[in-house]
């Protein structure tokens, strides 16, 4: 199946930029028939921008992707399934009501109109065999567990012929158990020379499995190596160092009272036993990995997904919070990550986008919005945030990343919360917008807010927080002081490694 | 705000203009058009739809339907007649007539916004079940024999030539058209029309609001129901029967995006407009129902069309070289 001993795939010199940020810079990548490759790097170090190139979802700035040295533009992932290229990710594609040679074979195409589905039972239960899977291939996929999915989806794979497969982790989702049957099947595709690429953010998992490692950081390769000749301390290291410097210094405030005291706190299938304090004039940070449901314990204080188990207790009072506006009244605002669904009405104008949560301060007495009230405060706000915009009657999508996000903070800040849950709050915007947001959230703390940061960007975490929370995976792995935190045990903690 | 250039080239500067040039030609065509009889007379036919137009508007900015607004309709007009036929007063019926197309709005509103179902399903249900049982109570009779006041409270002036219906009618569109436009619950009407996870994740009870509206729908509906009852002077089981596809296109042509969050009031009344002169100007030249059915139904069509067909051009257009972040 191999030809010859060359990789497989060579990514050569990858450049990537999206808007302003520069995503992949300069990468190199050697993928070898029959290799396990881990691919290791923070959020946001290129992992996920680097397969949706490979897969051909994006098109590179610049450098070339290599097929059995020769040189190939993959333009779609239709094309990189063509050229045996296939993706699987944490929660499976397959279809619940088509049965398991469906799904199999559904990739197909041009075989003619009339399905021989003889033949098509025969070859699912042959490819099923070859790893060494049993599964009715008759039976719907509705109901079948995870780990089974994701076998039907590597069958999938196989049966287009994939000699390269790249697996985006695809334990995340998994139990112990389910874990040791799907590293069964990545043997056996090993043995068959397939090439595989490894993501996962759970360290012991890489080291047992893996081949050769390779490091990204910041849209660089740092290092690619075999799996004997590097250990997990290192790993974490090469990770990490990224520069701290261009960061705002925090000067930590005197705190006051406990605004927010939470105690084994969780959510069914979310997160459980999450324990802290977040005082007044404090910047807890929340860190973690994707996957580490730190949203969803934002998303449980401000009652969008309310919290099962556990107590909270806000300004010394004992609270169940059911519902946003029930948290707004408490004094709990929560600004979301994801701007574009969840944080703004794109097409209402920045004035509107503000006074949305609050609305109901701004009605006169006949139960008509006041206009002029409205466009005082939104003009309050791009004074003190310096939102650049036309108009405050301009429709908020047509302003830049980071004036959005300004405007979304304007929004929560006009609500006049105690504790404000910011949940990446720097995401996606450029690095000026970044430093004045970084600004902002210190002077808040300084007012006295409470300020509870969820983010993914380590240096941002320790350059704003008093303290840090790591998470991994909903559970809590440990509160760092500031002292305390550097960023290899802040991920060493977050990878499970502490 | 928009200069005036870009309002004329909007759908409701497009409305405008077709409106005025239909008034313009009927006016040609015979002076009788511009009399006040006739210019009430124009509105009184078809009121009772655009009355629930006015209501379904406020439902498809917000990214839903009613579909069963006309099985409503003809349900409070056949709990007004049956009560009637057992001897209760009329204006008993009338209270009760308003209060099952409440609830019938609240039972779509519970399963939509708490249940979470969709408008299109819970309402087709509404629409058949409402029917189904606006025909048990009537069976294949036709109450006729209601009181003087009644039928001329539908059929004459009240204000001097003007019915009630229009007087109701010119109420509900200064409501509806002030509420979208400048109420907070308007604004919060478009925003969960726009993005509702958006509009709830800002605190916005999405939930209570689509819980109103359906109310509201179901209210409105009744009350028309009931005036088509006064003005028809009859009541069968099919009172209004097929009134919903007339109401939302309507709506359409006023230019209300049929995926919620745009569309405005001035729109909606304006396509009222067109269509109600365009259908009393083939009237006064004695173009026969049939004809103006087929005009108007192409008509809407092409609007219907128009603007969506417009819109998801333009989005596919705009989509297209974006870009996701990784």
């Amino acid at each position: 199946m191999t030809g010859g001993s060359g990789p497989v795939l060579q990514v050569r010199g990858v450049h990537k930029a999206f808007g302003g940020v520069q995503a992949l810079q300069g990468v190199d990548l050697d993928l070898y028939a029959g290799e396990v490759h881990a691919l290791l790097g923070e959020n946001g170090a290129g992992k996920s921008t680097l397969i949706r190139i490979i897969t051909g979802v994006h098109p590179p700035d610049t450098g070339t992707i290599l097929l059995d040295g020769r040189p190939v533009a993959i333009r779609s992932p239709l094309e990189a399934q063509a050229y045996g290229i296939a993706a699987i990710y944490q929660e499976p594609l397959v279809f619940p009501d088509l049965n398991v040679a469906e799904n199999i074979f559904l990739a197909h195409r041009g075989q003619g109109p009339v399905v021989r589905w003889r033949a098509l039972y025969r070859q699912a239960e042959a490819i099923l065999a070859q790893l060494g899977v049993h599964l009715d291939v008759r039976s719907p996929a509705r109901g079948l567990t995870l780990a089974a999915q994701q076998a039907v989806e590597i069958a999938k794979a196989l049966s287009l012929q994939v000699r390269v497969l790249i697996m985006d982790e695809p334990t995340a989702s998994l139990s112990a158990h389910e874990v040791e049957q799907l590293f069964r099947l990545v043997g056996r595709l090993r043995e068959q020379g397939v090439a595989i690429l490894f993501i996962s953010h759970r360290m012991e998992e890489v080291f047992r499995i893996a081949d050769r490692i390779t490091v990204l950081r910041d849209g660089h390769r740092i290092s690619s190596r075999p799996r004997d000749r590097v250990t997990p301390e290192q790993a974490i290291q090469e990770m990490v160092g990224r520069e701290l410097g261009e960061y705002y210094a925090r000067e930590p405030t005197q705190l006051g009272e406990v605004l927010l005291a939470v105690e084994g706190l969780g959510r069914e299938g979310a997160f459980s036993d999450i324990h802290f304090q977040v005082r007044a004039g404090e910047v807890l940070g929340l860190a973690g990995l994707v996957g580490s449901r730190r949203t969803d314990v934002g998303l449980a204080l401000f009652g969008i997904e309310p919290a099962d188990r556990g107590t909270v207790r806000f300004r010394g009072r004992s609270v169940a919070i059911r519902s946003p506006r029930q948290a707004m009244e408490l004094g709990i605002a929560y600004m979301t990550e994801d701007r574009r669904q969840l944080g703004l009405i794109m097409s209402m104008s920045v004035a509107a986008n503000i006074t949305l949560p609050t609305l109901h301060q701004y009605v006169s007495r006949l139960g008509l919005i006041r206009r002029e009230q409205e466009v005082a405060t939104a003009e309050r706000f791009r004074r003190r945030l310096a939102i650049r915009t036309p108009a405050v009657s301009e429709a908020v999508g047509r302003l830049s990343g980071g004036n959005q996000q300004k405007v979304m903070l304007s929004k929560w800040l006009n609500v006049q919360p105690r504790l404000l849950i910011l949940d990446e709050p720097t995401r996606g915007i450029d690095v000026g917008a970044k430093a004045e947001v970084h600004r902002i959230i210190g002077e808040l703390a300084a007012a006295g807010l409470g300020i509870l940061l969820i983010s993914s960007e380590m240096p941002e975490v320790l350059a704003m927080s008093d303290r840090i929370l790591v998470m991994r995976e909903g559970r809590q792995m440990g509160i760092f002081s500031r002292e305390e935190a550097t960023q290899e045990r802040i991920l060493a903690a977050a990878m499970g490694q502490g | 705000m928009r200069d005036i250039g870009s309002y004329l080239r909007s759908w409701e500067g497009l409305l405008l203009v077709l409106v005025l040039a239909v008034m313009g030609f009927n006016a040609l065509q015979t002076p009788y058009y511009l009399r006040l009889a006739n210019q009430i007379n124009l509105f009184t036919l078809s009121i009772e739809k655009v009355m629930v137009a006015l209501v379904m508007a406020l439902i498809i900015i917000n990214a839903e339907i009613d579909l069963s607004v006309a099985s409503i309709m003809g349900l409070a007009a056949c709990v007004l007649a049956y009560l009637h036929s057992q001897g209760v007063s009329v204006a008993v019926g009338i209270l009760a007539g308003l209060a099952v197309g409440l609830l019938a709005g609240a039972f779509n509103g519970f399963w939509i916004a708490y249940v979470g179902l969709p408008s299109l399903a819970v309402t087709l249900a509404g629409l058949i079940g409402y029917r189904g049982a606006a025909r048990i109570l009537l069976e294949d009779r036709s109450i006729t024999d209601f009181p003087e006041w009644f039928n001329r409270l539908g059929q004459e002036g009240l204000v001097g030539p003007v019915p009630l219906s229009l007087l109701l009618f010119l109420l509900l569109v200064g409501l509806t058209v002030i509420g979208l436009q400048r109420s907070a619950f308007g604004r919060y009407v478009y925003a969960i029309g726009n993005n509702r996870d958006a509009a709830r994740y800002s605190g916005v009870d999405v939930r209570w609001i689509k819980m109103q509206l359906f109310m509201a729908s179901g209210l409105v509906s009744a009350l028309a129901g009931l005036l088509l009852a006064a003005r028809l002077g009859a009541v069968r089981g099919n009172t209004a029967e097929g009134f919903e596809l007339d109401i939302i296109t309507m709506v359409l042509l006023g230019g209300v995006s049929i995926f919620g969050g745009s569309g405005s009031m001035v729109g909606v009344v304006l396509a009222i407009l067109l269509v109600l002169n365009l259908r009393n100007g083939m009237s006064l030249l004695n173009i026969t129902g049939n004809t103006q059915t087929g005009v108007i139904g192409v008509l809407l069509i092409l609007s219907v069309l128009a603007p969506n067909g417009v819109q998801m051009v333009r989005e596919r257009w705009r989509r297209r070289p974006t870009t996701q972040q990784g």
